[in-house]
Parts: C-alpha cells; sequence; structure tokens
C-alpha cells in the first residue's frame, strides 16, 4: 500500500479511529501491528512469511545474545543471524545480480555457460526491515541496550507501517520505549502529524510524480544523444525528484506516525543547502547514513586505524552503501563515485586542518568524514557558503546520472550530452517541460537554503494561523488536481 | 503555533480547498463537459479479469482506437446476446495482447481483432510500449491497487475535473503554448471533444466534436502528420514471421474452442486512400486471412458497411458505430455462422 493511494487513506481512517477507541493499549498494539500485516500484504501476501521469520527469528536470537555468557556461542548465533538476515536479501535482491555476473566471468573465461534466468521477485521494503533487524541483533552480542520485553513489541518495532517499506530506517532505542506505555496523539501532535502527512504526499504526487518525472523519464529513457539542455534539465528535474519521492514518503511516514502518537527520527534535513559531501551525508538519508556509520564504517576502524585505512573504509563504506540502492554496477559507481569527493573533501579539509593548527598553534584533530567537518573547516569563509553548496549540488547531480542510469552506456551518453559532445541532437524536452523544471529546481535550491539550519514544524509555528492555512490549502488544491495516485515510491524497489 | 491555532489552519485549508474544488467543478460542468473514465492500466486490467465470464461465450474486442470508437459494445451486447469485452488501445498494434490471450489456457472465447495497417503490420517499438505496460499492470496488480480503483471508480463517474489527461495539473501547465526549439516533435494535441471513455472502455466522440467542424480538421490534420511520420511498412521475412506469429495464436485459440475474425473497419477521405496505397488490400489483408485460415470483414466488401463517412477520416461517430455493429453483427450471423 503506498501513502498516495485511495485505499491508504481509507485505511489510515480505520487505524485512527480504532486507535482513539477506548481499548486497552495491548490492544491497540495488536490493532496496530495487524494494520501493518495488512498494510505490507496489500502488495504481496506471501511475502508477509519473510517477515514472520526475519521478526521471530531475531527476536530469539536477540534474546539468546545478550543473555548466553559463552563466548563462542554468542558469535555463533551473530553469524547465524547475519547469515540468515543477509542471506535473505542476498537472495531475493542480489541472487539474479550475482548470477549475472558469475555468468559473465564464466563466459570470460572461456566457459559456455547459460543458465536459466531466475525469475525473482524483490519483496518491498526487505532492504529497510533488513537493517532494522539487524542492527538490533548487533546492538544485543554488543550489548548495547537491552533486550526487547516482548515478542508483541519487537514486532511492532520491525513491522510499524510508517516506516516498514520505505524508512526511516528505526534503531530499537529510538521506537521500542514508545510502545512500552500507552500513547495517543496530543491535539498539537495530531495537526502536526497531518499537516506532515499533506507536505509529503504534495511533495510526492504534484512535484515528484506529477511534474519531473515527466521531464527525468524521457531524458534516462533516451537511447539517442541529447543536447546540454536536454540532458542537464533532465538531470536536475531527477534530482529535484528523487529528493522529493523520498523525503516525501519520509515526511509522510513521520506525519503518519505522529498522528498516531509516535515519533520517528527525521530523515532529510535540506541536503541540497549542503557544503560538502560530508555534510550532505547528514542530510540525506541521514537514518541510512547513521547505520552505515555505526554498523559498518566504524566496525571496519573507522579512523582510528590511520589515514590510509580511514580512507579505504570510507570508500568500503560508500561502495557499499551504493550496493545497497540497488543490485546493479551502477549503483557501485554511484557509491564509488562519492566515496571519491569524500576522499578529496578530506584531504582538502586534513590539510586546512594542518594549516590552521599550524597558525592557531593547536593540535589538529583526527577527522571522521560523517562528522561535523564541513561546517567547521568549509564554512571558514562563510561568504563563499552558498558558491560552495551551489558546487556541492552539481557535482551530485553527476553522480545522480550513474544512479537513474540503467547502465553504463546510458550513463555515458548522458554525460556526453551535459558536456555538449553531442552535436546532432534532436531536441527531446518541449520549452515549457524545461521552465517546469527551472522553476520548481530553483524554488526547491531557494527552500533547502533558506530553510537549513530549521524545521518545517518550526516555521509553522512562527507563522499566523491563515498564512498556514492557506498554504496547506494550496497543497490540497495541488494534491487533488495533480491525480498522481497510486504511483510506487522509488526508494521501495531499493 | 497553539494546536488552536493549527486547528483553525487546518479547517482554514478544508473550507478554501472544498469551495476551489467546487468551483473548479461547476466552471467545468457549465462548459458542457461531462465526467468519463481515465482509460489507463487500471481500466483496461478491470476488463482484461472479464474475458473469462463465461470463459467460452464471451467475445473479446481487440485493436486500436478504432476497435474503440467503431464497435459499439451495448449494440453488440443487445444484438448477439453475448457478453463483449472491449480491450483496444489507442495508437497501439494489438498483437501484444492477442498473444497474450492466445496463451491464456483459461481463454475459451471469441477474439474480434480489428486490424489498423499501419500499427498492426509494424514493430516500431512505441506501437508495443502501451500494451506491454498494461499487461505488465495486469500480471503485478496487488490488491491495494484493486481496492483503490474500487474506490476510485464512483469519483472518477461523478466528478469532470477527474479527467488526468485533460485537467490534472501538468496537463493544465502544459496549455501554455510556449515555442518549441526547432525540430521539437510535440505530443498529439488531440481537443478534450473527440474522446469520451464509458467504464466498459467504449470510446465516444462529443456532441460537440460532431457539429465543430474546426475540432474535425484539428484530429484530420493529425492523421495526416502520423501518416507522414510513420516508417515504411514491414516487408519480406519480417512480414511472414509477423503473420506466422498470429497464426500460431489463432491455432492455439482455435485448439481450445474459441475462435478468431479480423475486422477492417472504416476510414475515410485521404487517410482511406494513403491506407489503401500503403497497405494494399491483396497484399496485407488478403494474405493475413489466406495464412491464419481466420474468417475476415473488410468493410468494402461489404456495400452495408461501405458508405460510412468518419468526421476525421479515421473513426466513426457514435451514432454510425451503433449501425456498424448492427450491419457487422448480422454479417457474423449470416454469412460466418
Amino acid at each position: 500500500m503506498v501513502f498516495n493511494s485511495f485505499t491508504f487513506i481509507a485505511f489510515f481512517i480505520i487505524i485512527l479511529i480504532l486507535h482513539n477507541l477506548p481499548f486497552s493499549w495491548k490492544v491497540k498494539k495488536i490493532n496496530l501491528l495487524i494494520a501493518s500485516y495488512i498494510f505490507y500484504a496489500a502488495w504481496n501476501p506471501p511475502f508477509i512469511l519473510l517477515l514472520w521469520l526475519s521478526t521471530v527469528v531475531d527476536y530469539f536470537v536477540g534474546r539468546a545474545l545478550y543473555t548466553q555468557p559463552n563466548k563462542h556461542k554468542r558469535r555463533v548465533l551473530l553469524v547465524a543471524s547475519l547469515i540468515g538476515n543477509l542471506g535473505m536479501l542476498c537472495f531475493f535482491k542480489y541472487g539474479t545480480f550475482l548470477l549475472d555476473n558469475f555468468v559473465g566471468l564464466t563466459n570470460l573465461l572461456g566457459f559456455d555457460y547459460h543458465p536459466a534466468t531466475p525469475n525473482i521477485i524483490l519483496p518491498a521494503g526487505i532492504s529497510f526491515y533488513t537493517f532494522t533487524t539487524l542492527c538490533y541483533t548487533i546492538d544485543m552480542y554488543k550489548r548495547r541496550g537491552e533486550p526487547v520485553k516482548s515478542l508483541l513489541d519487537f514486532s511492532l518495532f520491525v513491522t510499524f507501517f510508517p516506516h516498514l517499506v520505505a524508512g526511516p530506517i528505526v534503531r530499537p532505542h529510538q521506537l521500542v520505549p514508545q510502545f512500552e506505555s500507552p500513547r495517543k496523539a496530543s491535539r498539537q501532535q495530531f495537526f502536526d502529524g497531518l499537516f506532515l502527512l499533506t507536505l509529503g504526499l504534495f511533495m510526492k504526487s504534484v512535484l515528484a510524480d506529477g511534474i519531473l518525472s515527466a521531464a527525468a523519464d524521457p531524458v534516462f529513457g533516451s537511447q539517442a544523444g541529447l543536447s546540454p539542455l536536454d540532458a542537464w534539465t533532465g538531470v536536475l528535474a531527477f534530482s529535484g525528484q528523487i529528493f522529493f519521492d523520498f523525503a516525501g514518503y519520509s515526511t509522510s511516514a513521520i506525519g503518519v506516525a505522529l498522528c498516531l502518537g509516535f515519533i520517528l527520527p527525521q530523515n532529510f534535513l535540506y541536503p541540497y543547502a549542503a557544503i560538502g559531501f560530508s555534510d550532505f551525508w547528514r542530510r540525506w538519508h541521514i537514518t541510512l547514513s547513521a547505520w552505515l556509520r555505526d554498523y559498518l564504517y566504524i566496525p571496519l576502524g573507522g579512523n582510528r586505524e590511520g589515514k590510509l585505512k580511514t580512507y579505504i573504509n570510507m570508500m568500503i563504506t560508500m561502495l557499499i552503501g551504493g550496493l545497497w540502492h540497488g543490485a546493479n554496477w551502477t549503483f557501485v559507481a554511484w557509491g564509488g563515485l562519492h566515496g571519491l569527493y569524500l576522499w578529496i573533501e578530506k584531504a582538502i579539509t586534513d590539510r586546512r586542518t594542518k594549516k590552521l593548527a599550524f597558525l592557531a598553534d593547536v593540535k589538529s584533530t583526527p577527522v571522521n568524514p560523517t562528522a561535523p567537518i564541513a561546517q567547521s573547516l568549509l564554512s571558514v569563509n562563510p561568504k563563499f557558503g552558498l558558491p560552495k553548496a551551489m558546487l556541492t549540488y552539481l557535482l551530485i547531480c553527476i553522480t545522480w546520472v550513474f544512479f537513474r542510469s540503467g547502465t553504463f552506456q546510458g550513463a555515458w551518453l548522458l554525460l556526453l550530452g551535459m558536456t555538449g559532445q553531442i552535436h546532432t541532437a534532436q531536441p527531446l524536452l518541449a520549452t515549457i517541460s524545461i521552465i517546469k523544471v527551472g522553476v520548481i529546481i530553483v524554488a526547491m535550491l531557494a527552500f533547502h537554503w533558506l530553510m537549513r539550519n530549521t524545521t518545517v514544524l518550526q516555521v509553522v509555528s512562527k507563522l499566523p494561523w491563515f498564512t498556514v492555512g492557506i498554504v496547506w490549502s494550496l497543497m490540497l488544491i495541488l494534491l487533488l488536481l495533480s491525480q498522481e495516485s497510486g504511483k510506487s515510491f522509488i526508494y521501495f524497489q531499493f | 503555533m497553539p494546536s488552536n491555532s493549527l486547528v483553525k489552519s487546518a479547517l482554514l485549508a478544508i473550507i478554501i480547498t472544498f469551495v476551489a474544488v467546487c468551483f473548479w467543478e461547476i466552471h467545468l460542468r457549465q462548459n458542457g463537459i461531462k465526467p468519463d473514465y481515465d482509460n489507463g492500466a487500471e481500466l483496461w486490467t478491470n476488463k482484461r479479469k472479464m474475458v473469462y465470464e463465461p470463459s467460452d461465450k464471451s467475445t473479446v474486442i481487440l485493436g486500436s482506437s478504432r476497435g474503440a470508437y467503431d464497435i459499439d459494445i451495448p449494440t453488440y451486447e443487445r444484438t448477439t446476446g453475448k457478453r463483449a469485452i472491449q480491450l483496444c488501445m489507442d495508437g497501439s498494434s494489438p498483437r501484444t495482447v492477442f498473444d497474450d490471450l492466445a496463451n491464456d489456457p483459461k481463454f475459451k472465447g471469441k477474439v474480434i481483432l480489428d486490424v489498423t495497417e499501419m500499427l498492426f503490420f509494424n514493430n516500431i517499438p512505441f506501437m508495443l510500449s502501451t500494451p506491454a505496460e498494461n499487461l505488465a499492470y495486469y500480471k503485478k496488480e496487488t490488491p491495494a491497487q484493486k481496492v483503490s480503483f474500487t474506490l476510485d471508480v464512483p469519483l472518477e463517474a461523478n466528478l469532470v475535473f477527474l479527467n488526468q489527461g485533460f485537467f490534472s495539473l501538468n496537463a493544465l501547465l502544459n496549455l501554455f503554448h510556449l515555442k518549441d526549439r526547432p525540430g521539437f516533435r510535440p505530443d498529439l494535441p488531440f481537443p478534450l471533444e473527440f474522446n469520451s471513455t464509458d467504464f466498459n472502455r467504449q470510446n465516444r466522440m462529443t456532441d460537440k466534436f460532431l457539429i465543430d467542424t474546426s475540432l474535425q480538421n484539428r484530429v484530420r490534420g493529425i492523421w495526416m502528420m502520423v501518416n507522414g511520420m510513420l516508417p515504411p511498412p514491414i516487408k519480406g521475412k519480417e512480414f511472414a514471421a509477423n503473420l506466422q506469429n498470429v497464426k500460431e495464436n489463432v491455432t492455439k485459440i482455435r485448439k481450445r474452442g474459441g475462435d478468431v475474425i479480423f475486422i477492417r473497419t472504416p476510414s475515410s477521405g485521404p487517410v482511406a486512400a494513403i491506407e489503401a496505397k500503403v497497405f494494399p488490400k491483396s497484399e496485407y489483408w488478403d494474405k493475413l486471412l489466406a495464412v491464419t485460415g481466420c474468417k475476415g470483414i473488410h468493410y468494402t466488401d461489404y456495400p452495408a458497411l461501405s458508405n460510412f463517412v468518419c468526421p476525421e477520416f479515421s473513426h466513426l461517430s457514435p451514432r454510425d458505430a451503433m449501425v456498424y455493429t448492427e450491419h457487422l453483427v448480422t454479417i457474423l450471423k449470416t454469412d460466418k455462422n
């Protein structure tokens, strides 16, 4: 079920009514759990078995990891959990990809091997709930926090429908305590939630699906070379589409949870206002960046084992982060390009740190790529903040070429178009399409810049009520006019 | 903001939205526009699922827009007493869907296949893309999408502004006519009045279209432009393979007790002349019947079918569609038994 559908509206109204009836807290939690399973089963009912399997196995393995005194047994349990979770992810998400690469390799070595192509359907949200359950078992192994007391609470933690299929990726300590005592949204929370839900749907249906995809899709789907104007318009449109699609989902999810009285973590903080790439990753898909930092980068050694190892760890983290998004080498290239950007940024900031330390006669400290370095170092000269943010944005747009193109040939053709190397290109986009993209992207960048140090709800709280009412109604009217209900969110495929 | 203020904001938003939407709906209705259905993958899927109801007695109409305009479903059902399910798609080749039905063991009914030569005897990717998308939707439709469709139908049936093709935000913004770059190929600018879609996917020209010659001329211009843009027809091995594929599908359907009848609906004026020149009947239509062994009803072979005049050269008016369908059924009952 997607938030931008009639089915969800009916579903959500029923849930709100049930959640506000005078049932016991346990009954309300059971209602939410059943609702979450219905929400998930509305895509493909059989895949709910995978969700149950993952939940039950990790609940009991998590408890055993925490209580088991024998180190060796604990390790075995952790490995079993990792194999179970990652094995399931590998089979469903990377099965075909691995087989294709294996076949390619064997053919390259001269073997004539052509197996039947497997028809594997990717269960919605598997990457998200696998990461959710993985962090629990790893936390239990490290004895960070206590095991969840009941299977009901753990099931709800894994399955809670607002975050289930596309995040935010929640940690046990962020959500489980909220299930332990009765919760009901205050009036403030309820209306804040409704406002965020409207905003999220507006971002998804009006901006991403209604306007930007109409320019991005033909550009990325074009088999012919494009002019710089078409190529750049398509890439800029996709930069907006992917943001409004995914941030729209996260905003809706946070809003839906808030209407029920639950608080989910922020997932986006105006990423296109980022100054530098480490800043970008603190603003884009924050819960994934934090997950990769805590469960991959730091366990790899982080920045604790010298400069060279830090650079290697950063690149490994970004490459795996890229692969997490999809079973295709283009996603790996996307991650690799971000890793490269982070390398360059780190080299520059390290140099500046040294210089500053020398000038100020203070010792420089080791730099963590995910720590707030960019703000402190790159904003030495604040008047250059905006140009630096724009440069960051343009370089990120280049990474989106690899992210969205299905093949390297497609990505290369588009890059040639962007650099004006195609001299025989036919115009692809209508003037009105180019203007629509231009207006939305400029407005998006302006909003990101102006809002970079605040949140929507903070701004809303300072505005007069009638201004909020007018803005809210504009979003609702455009939502009704967009008529883009039912389209899937891009991140569901990841 | 205190919670009371947010309640006031929400109420104001609801009032403004309600008034704006009502105003827009009334404005459209005052301009004579009536509600219809979006002819997308959801509605197509809804009809595709009906080909088994009952599996051995249903008639499925396949083809492109001519099948959707020219065969009047209520007339067909009234005169034959059989259920007719229309699965035509505008500007598309029906071969993909024919292939799907032929390979569906549950389907045992009759197929009336509308042959518009430039679409049927062609392998251009864009002519195959919509059928592929609709079939993919049909095969992967989720329970949530089924419920959404059920909830959406009564809204579309009663609200004019829910016409995605003409009144969605994107469509409205595209009405700003700005000069495009030289060489740019615009979308075909069909007027709103050219098409209204019923729940059974019957396409009709509106009354306004039938009396407004400027609208008719606009669509005539589009057909002439389309005819000028198309690549040459397929020939030789490609044509033979095309026919062979159709023949295999005919055999599969007949083996299950079904049947296939090809029809060629009327076209007029310069469009008919171009079609006759580019796709000579003896080289395409006659060969199709000879290779497949199927019966066919070409409008030029029957006096009762050959005197229709298409308002925009390519499709019949709703009234003529009813007459055409009656004649067609009579021919099917007599000539073709």
